[in-house]
């Protein structure tokens, strides 16, 4: 039995033949959203940081108490720092200055039904964030889908907003739409150029949203960068939503946008890094790693292209969570000595 | 220089190794009493062949190999045997040392028969680790065609550097070992793999190459990365050759030896010494002299390391072989073995108790190490969940147990410890399930022994009936039909193939899991033996009749 532990060799010669405790790779998870968190605020404003600070009590104070009530070792848990990025990751995909109660029911979702009852860490199939998501999308459409144009970072009525106090006829004249929705409800004679020349979204939103993804991809790389993810899910996920968009926008570019327009837009980049990868409930082989990236990928094109949902990250990547048993299955790598063709 | 080929995976722990490389090999103090174990290598244990009460020199052979895969134990000092267990021989030493030697022999005029003997005479075997019996190994011939002999010279466990040591003190002799050994195996070229760490002893094999111009030796030096002293990817590394699922290196022609074993094979044969005692690291942060020993095998632990300086206050744990590999001791009062290459007196520090395990997220850091490309944390949850055809479906038994998985794992789950469990309890399971088998292998032995008895019987009334003829004259009765002589050549043959096949059949199964008892298979050759036999006989004694009725028509 192994009696030397990477995390405790501090004499190694190559310190990055392995990963940090999962306590520390969690935090550097939560680390790596920061870039993207302060981009996302300094266009949405403050709503933004509301979000992911109610997300993340409500996940510790959730997760206690039903570890309290399994009767499961408490501290060690909220230690391993799970719940918080599964409250950050929430949070940050929710409108800027959602309700409280909005959040709290997405977060007892994700963490009590998505994680806790599966049996904790490690036990569950679905990603736990975007199981509060998707529930929250297909319950409160109306406050789910429309996005606040960029704003500062005060707001007029945030406080209102955030204490789900303020009547529905001023949330629907505070609230935009994101460029993925405007382009989807553009009338289909419109020609692709004329609906941008005519640009349709308040002020400044496409130019927002490219920099919010670029602040994803940044957090992505700093992951990459220090081992935390591989770049397996990530590269099929991106890869393969770029080449189905493309296929699209080829057969009818009025229709079916561009392939970069897919790409820093909508939670693409946010997804492809921190949502796709969490790896409890990624398929586990290399090879089973890119079908599973490229298996959400091609889902997000088709749901946005041709389904009913403006954006489709959390419905991509569910499904594919659903597939993971399957692919797990027939990706079982050959091991060095057996006959290629040889697997049963 | 040869190219070497990539494998996957793979780890860079601490090495630790200069704490013991940095003094010459030293000689331990002649123990005052030594404790022999009779199984101190793979295979069954050897048979006690002195009493107590005997004395014995340096060398004399206190217990027999008994079937196959066994080997000789020698006394590691002289003097006098006080203690015939079942297990061990105890022996109180007179401190005068008296050498008891063979004959000394030149290899290279020395028939393959007689050196196999010598080499079974003198309880040679694997000094690595694993301890499989020499001779046996070099009967490879026998079974497999073998184009190349490996000196695994790799040494990847942290810590260890008893190999290291020898190739600087007797780089010339494991190398004339290795061309002893090649010569027996009928291996053309010699191949010396050795991590890119060990610059001396890499320089001394240079020296000694360079000098000597040996015909077909290849020196490569392979980048430090553990476990790439593992067999079958020391193989893939060097030769490119993938030995296959379940195989052996003999199945691509190839066979692994260590130095230590090189040098013990060859002082067998070139200066008549019996295997009595190996070169050992004795490292570790709780001693104060450090390095590498020969030391008596029998030799008490508590003693040696009481010998080179143990701090008992500071020492948190021993343990023997490799950090990543060996085990934790129970306890010191207990011998040194031909199987303890490395003892490590730890302390708390430099190898901590593991953290507690926390869930597994599936990280994949364990898959990115495995260097037999495994998925250790499927392996990890089918374990846990006791999932057989699981397990062996994620090939459980491909797993080298090298601990690369378990450095890694951020959860610090005792992935190793799940994979050994698991194997047991699956290998228990076959046990348990080939027990009637095992019942019907007895009574075939039994069988076959009675037969044999009774051709024995046989032969011997007809050989006096033989000779009572041949004295009064009177003609022999000629009832031996040519057709009875052809098919007891036939059944001698058959036996013959039989007893070949269940050689090859224990010795593919010892050499897979050396640690793993094979009383069944060495039954099931004896029951061979004896079938062989009593064909041998029957068909002597039918042709000698058939000849005493030709020379009276």
């Amino acid at each position: 039995m192994s009696m030397l532990h990477a995390s405790q060799a501090a004499d190694a010669p190559i310190s990055t033949g392995g990963t940090p405790p999962t306590a520390s790779l969690m935090r550097w998870v939560a680390a790596a959203t920061l870039p993207g968190i302060m981009t996302m605020t300094a266009f949405f404003g403050l709503g933004v940081l509301s979000n992911i600070v109610l997300a993340a009590a409500f996940a510790f104070v959730l997760e206690s108490t039903v570890l309290y009530l399994r009767k499961r070792p408490i501290l060690p848990a909220l230690n391993d720092s799970s719940a918080l990025v599964t409250g950050v990751l929430l949070g940050a995909s929710l409108p800027p200055a959602s309700p409280w109660w909005l959040i709290g029911v997405g977060m007892v979702a994700a963490v009590v039904i998505a994680k806790q009852l599966y049996g904790g860490l490690g036990q569950n199939p679905f990603n736990p964030a975007m199981v509060g998501y998707a529930l929250l999308l297909v319950s409160f459409p109306a406050h789910m889908t429309l996005w606040a144009p960029p704003q500062p970072l005060v707001g007029e009525s945030l406080w209102a907003q955030i204490m789900g106090s303020l009547p529905s006829e001023q949330i629907d004249a505070l609230s935009g739409a994101t460029p993925l929705d405007a382009f989807k409800q553009k009338a289909d004679e419109l020609s692709a150029t004329r609906f941008w020349a005519n640009d349709p979204l308040p002020a400044g939103t496409l130019e927002a949203w490219r920099m919010i993804s670029l602040a994803w991809l940044a957090g992505g790389a700093l992951l990459l960068a220090r081992r935390i993810i591989s770049w397996h899910i990530p590269a099929a996920l991106l890869g393969s939503l770029a080449l189905l968009a493309m296929l699209f926008h080829l057969a009818d570019a009025n229709q079916f946008a561009s392939p970069t327009f897919h790409l820093l837009t909508g939670a693409t980049l946010f997804g492809a890094f921190f949502i796709a990868t969490d790896p409890v409930s990624a398929a586990t082989s290399r090879r089973g790693k890119l079908l599973y990236g490229a298996g959400i990928g091609t889902l997000i094109i088709v749901i946005r292209n041709l389904g009913g949902y403006p954006d489709a990250v959390a419905f991509g990547v569910l499904l594919m969570n659903l597939c993971v048993p399957l692919i797990d299955l027939y990706t079982v790598p050959r091991p060095e000595g057996h006959a290629r063709g040889a697997m049963r | 220089m040869m190219p070497l080929f990539a494998s996957r995976g793979g780890i860079y722990p601490p090495e630790r190794k200069s704490r013991s490389n940095q003094v010459p090999l030293q000689q331990a103090p002649l123990p005052a009493r030594v404790i022999l174990p009779l199984r101190q290598h793979s295979g069954r244990p050897g048979v006690a062949c002195v009493t107590p009460g005997e004395y014995v020199k340096t060398g004399t052979r206190i217990a027999k190999r008994d079937g196959l895969i066994s080997a000789d134990v020698h006394a590691s000092i002289s003097g006098t045997v006080t203690q015939v267990s079942a297990h061990a021989i105890q022996i109180e030493g007179d401190g005068l040392d008296t050498r008891h030697t063979l004959t000394p022999l030149d290899w290279r005029e020395t028939d393959a028969l007689t050196l196999l003997a010598r080499l079974d005479e003198s309880g040679v075997v694997g000094l690595g680790g694993a301890g499989f019996p020499a001779q046996f190994k070099a009967r490879v011939i026998e079974r497999h065609a073998i184009d190349t002999l490996i000196i695994n010279a790799t040494e990847c466990e942290p810590y260890i550097t008893a190999d290291d040591i020898i190739l600087r003190h007797y780089p010339g002799e494991i190398l004339e070992g290795a061309q002893m050994m090649a010569s027996l195996c009928g291996a053309s070229q010699i191949m010396i793999g050795i991590e890119d760490n060990k610059p001396e002893a890499i320089a001394a094999l240079k020296q000694v190459i360079a000098q000597s111009r040996p015909a077909r030796v290849t020196l490569s030096v392979i980048p430090t990365r553990y476990p790439s002293g593992s067999e079958k990817l020391l193989i893939k590394t060097l030769l490119n050759r993938t030995v296959p699922s379940q195989g052996l290196p003999a199945d691509v022609g190839v066979l692994c030896h260590n130095p230590g074993t090189l040098l013990a094979a060859l002082q067998a044969v070139k200066s008549g010494q019996p295997l009595v005692e190996r070169v050992m690291t004795l490292t570790g942060e709780a001693i104060t002299r450090p390095g590498n020993y020969w030391v008596r095998l029998g030799t008490s632990i508590d003693e040696l390391l009481a010998h080179v300086g143990l701090e008992r206050a500071r020492l948190s744990k021993v343990v023997q072989g490799g950090p990543m590999m060996g085990n934790t001791l129970d306890t010191l009062n207990a011998p040194v073995t031909k199987l303890t290459n490395c003892l490590i007196a730890a302390d708390q520090a430099e190898l901590p108790p593991a953290p507690p395990a926390s869930p597994c997220i599936r990280c994949g850091a364990c898959e990115s190490v495995c260097p037999v490309q495994l998925l250790p944390q499927q392996l990890h949850w089918y374990a846990h969940a006791r999932e057989d055809d699981k397990l062996e479906q994620h090939h459980l038994f491909d797993c080298i147990e090298c601990g690369a998985c378990s450095y890694v794992c951020p959860s610090h789950i005792p992935l190793v410890n799940d994979y050994r469990n698991a194997k047991d309890r699956l290998r228990h399971q076959q046990i348990e399930a080939a027990k009637a088998e095992h019942a019907k292998h007895r009574f075939e032995f039994r069988q076959a022994r009675l037969a044999r008895e009774e051709a024995e019987k046989q032969a011997r009334r007809h050989a006096r009936l033989a000779q009572g003829k041949s004295s009064s004259g009177s003609s022999a009765p000629t009832t031996a039909p040519q057709a009875d002589l052809r098919s007891l050549r036939i059944a001698q043959t058959a036996a013959k193939a039989a007893v070949r096949k269940a050689e090859k059949v224990l010795a593919r199964e010892a050499q897979q899991s050396p640690d793993e008892s094979h009383d069944d298979l060495e039954m099931q050759l004896a029951t061979a033996r004896e079938n062989l036999k009593a064909a041998d006989l029957k068909l002597a004694q039918a042709r000698q009749s058939a000849q005493a009725s030709e020379e009276s028509q």
